[in-house]
This record gives C-alpha cells, structure tokens and sequence, in this order.
C-alpha cells in the first residue's frame, strides 16, 4: 500500500473517531475504504478498552463509603433532638460525647432505630485521659447500613460508673470485663463483673496513670531495681 | 580388680549402681512441655523431624506426672507463676527445670515495664539450664539439654553426702 492511501485512511479514521462518520464513507476507492473500515473498527475497539482501563482507576473513589462524619453529624444530630441533656460539652464531627447518666436508653435507642440500627459493637476500651478522668469508647457499625460511629463517655476516676450495655450485645460482656480489668470502670448492670485477663486477687488497676506495682504477689517478689534495659 | 576377676561371663560391664542410675536418667529425661509464648514454637521444632530430639533420648510429654525435665518456654505471668509451681511440685523426683528464652529467665523485654510478667521463672521454682534467646534457636535448647545431661551424668543419686 502506498503512503498516500495509508495517509488518507489515518486521516479519515481519526475523523470518524472524533464524529465525522462519513470521512471513511466517502473515500472513493473500494479496497481503500474497506481497508479504512477495518481500521476504524480496531480503533474503536481499542479506544473503549483505554476508558475501561481509566474507569478502574477511578472507581476506588467513586465507590468510597459515605463519609463516616456524615453518620456521626446525623446521629448526633437526632441525639440531641432526643436525649437533649445527654450530649457532653462541644461536640465535633469524628465522634460523640456522651454523659454516662442516660447511656443504657440512649444504646437501646441506637441498637434499634432503623435510621441508625448499630447492630454491632466492635470495639470498647478504656482510656485514662489524667487528670482524674477516664473515658470508655464504643465503636459501633450497622452492617445494614454500613455505617459506623464512636462514642465517647467520660467520668471521674473517684466515681467510674457507666451503665452496661452487655444486654444489648452480648460481646459487650467481655469487653467491658477487660476494661473493668484494666481502668477500674464500673459497667453498673453488668451480670458478671470479675477480672478476665488478670488474677481475681490482682490489687490496683494496671492501665492507669497513677497505677503502681505491688512488691509481692503471693510470696514472689516483683524486683524494685529495674535496670539495664535502657 | 582382684576380687572381680573371672568371675563373670564375656560382654558383662561392671560399674557402681549410681553411675548406671545417673546414666540411665541422663539418657532418657523426658522433658514436660510447658510452652507459655513463642519460645513453645522453638522448643516445638526442637522436637519436630529436622532436629529431632528422641535421637537423644528426649521426649515431650504432657503431663508433669510422666516428665523428668520441666522445660519452662515463655513469658511467665504472675498469673502463671502460681501454676508453674503447682505442676513443679506435682512433677516426680528427680525433677529438673530448664528456663527457656529470655523472659523465663529474666523477665526478658518485659523486664521495665511488665507489671504483669514474673522477672526469671528461678523465683519460684530451682532452674538447672538456663537457655539465653529471644527465642533461641532450636539448637541452642539443644545444647542446653546436652548440658543437661551431663549435669545429670555427673549427679550421683545413691551417694549420701556427709556433714
């Protein structure tokens, strides 16, 4: 084939590809316009798979799950509306404080509210924020909704008490006995409130700030001198 | 050897019974797996085909009712400490003790700032071997249970000592 055939097909394909379907029709010459078809259509075939591939890349964004500070916005939003006094101090849009007094009504409210309907609890734990102040955290997620949020509740270290929410979820049980281990919070309500990972005769609460370690255990003692490891 | 002479068939040895004791338990120390953390995997592979240690005459067993050798492989909690001495005292005599890893040892990297964990496993219980590692190899449980041996070898289990 000749350059000016080979020319004239390049043009009239990168024509038609940009809308001009009649630039390859119009060539006057059979074979030349044939040939010119065939190369439209591996063009074409070829283009198509280029966006593919470009849709892959941008799909991860696309498909995101919603912002989960839209959950938090909402829930705190309807929380207010409901249990106006429970919210504690300023809230933000990461997670919720909450007061301790109402929490047991507010986590059956949020467990069965089909807006929300946080039918699983992931995650609580203890914090010791100084200060005589301890904080409990619950991450819930919906897994109708996928959804998730974090809650927040802060007492004093003289009075730890947070209603338990171990008749909700059942896994609650366990994690709240392991922060009663570590912090010392009392989970009021609780059906078996004991230590789960330490010792029953363990005395102090080891996660702590203030926590100090005992000098003997049953008889064995706990070395005071603790060095070379530095 | 006066006395002795011609008085036995060929292919008989003639040794003191306490020596024969102490070669027959050196032997054979059957050794209860304590595996308290990740030493237990090394004290596993220790037992497994590659380094084999029935080839030496060594056997993990389960209870400290069948064991000679308690080989105590992990970090030891305070938690743990009570029952590490319960299965030591249950274990028959003779009974010997190696601490295995670093933290049954010393307390190893929990030795700052483990509230939690026992500071050497020889605070409640008498260790014989002490293997250093964190964990140590295979071999060097080996080597530990050699010494073993021979610190079994040389006991002498019918002598009465005197003053």
């Amino acid at each position: 084939m000749s350059e000016d055939k080979q020319k004239l097909i390049n043009d009239a394909v990168e024509k038609a590809l940009a809308g001009d379907a009649d630039a390859v029709n119009n060539i006057e010459d059979r074979v030349t316009r044939a040939k010119a078809k065939a190369a439209l259509v591996k063009a074409q075939r070829e283009q198509p798979k280029k966006e593919d591939s470009n849709d892959d890349a941008s799909k991860p964004d696309e498909k995101e799950p919603p912002v989960s500070n839209n959950t938090v916005q909402k829930v705190s939003a309807s929380l207010a509306a409901k249990f106006p006094k429970s919210l504690d101090g300023e809230q933000n849009s990461d997670w919720i404080q909450l007061k301790p007094e109402n929490w047991f009504e507010i986590a059956k409210w949020l467990k069965d509210n089909p807006d929300f309907y946080f039918d699983s609890l992931q995650c609580n734990t203890g914090f010791d924020l100084g200060e005589g102040l301890l904080e409990s955290r619950y991450n819930f997620h919906s897994m109708k909704h996928l959804h998730c949020v974090e809650i927040r509740i802060r007492v004093s270290a003289e009075k730890p008490d947070i209603p338990s929410v171990e008749s909700l979820w059942r896994v609650a049980d366990w994690f709240e006995r392991e922060t009663y281990d570590m912090f010392g919070i009392n989970f009021t309500g609780h059906s078996d409130l004991r230590r789960i990972l330490l010792p029953e005769d363990w005395e102090g609460w080891p996660l702590r700030k203030d926590y100090e370690e005992q000098e003997t255990y049953h008889g064995i003692v706990v070395p005071k001198v603790k060095e070379g490891w530095e | 050897m006066g006395l002795l002479e011609n008085r036995f068939d060929d292919n008989v040895v003639v040794e003191k019974l306490d020596k024969l004791l102490s070669w027959a338990r050196s032997t054979s120390p059957w050794f209860f797996q304590f595996g308290t953390a990740c030493c237990a995997i090394e004290m596993m592979a220790a037992a497994a085909s590659r380094h084999d240690l029935m080839r030496i005459g060594i056997i993990p067993r389960s209870s400290p009712r069948q064991a000679d050798v308690m080989i105590v492989a992990g970090t030891v909690t305070m938690k743990m400490a009570l029952r590490v001495k319960k299965l030591y005292e249950q274990m028959a005599d003779p009974k010997y003790v190696v601490a295995m890893g670093s933290c049954a040892t010393s307390g190893g990297p929990y030795w700052q700032h483990g509230y939690h964990v026992l500071k050497g496993v020889d605070l409640v219980i008498p260790v014989d071997v002490y293997v250093p590692g964190c964990p140590p190899r295979p071999e060097a449980l080996i080597e530990g249970l050699l010494k073993l041996q021979e610190q079994i070898l040389e006991g002498r289990p019918l002598t009465r000592k005197t003053g």
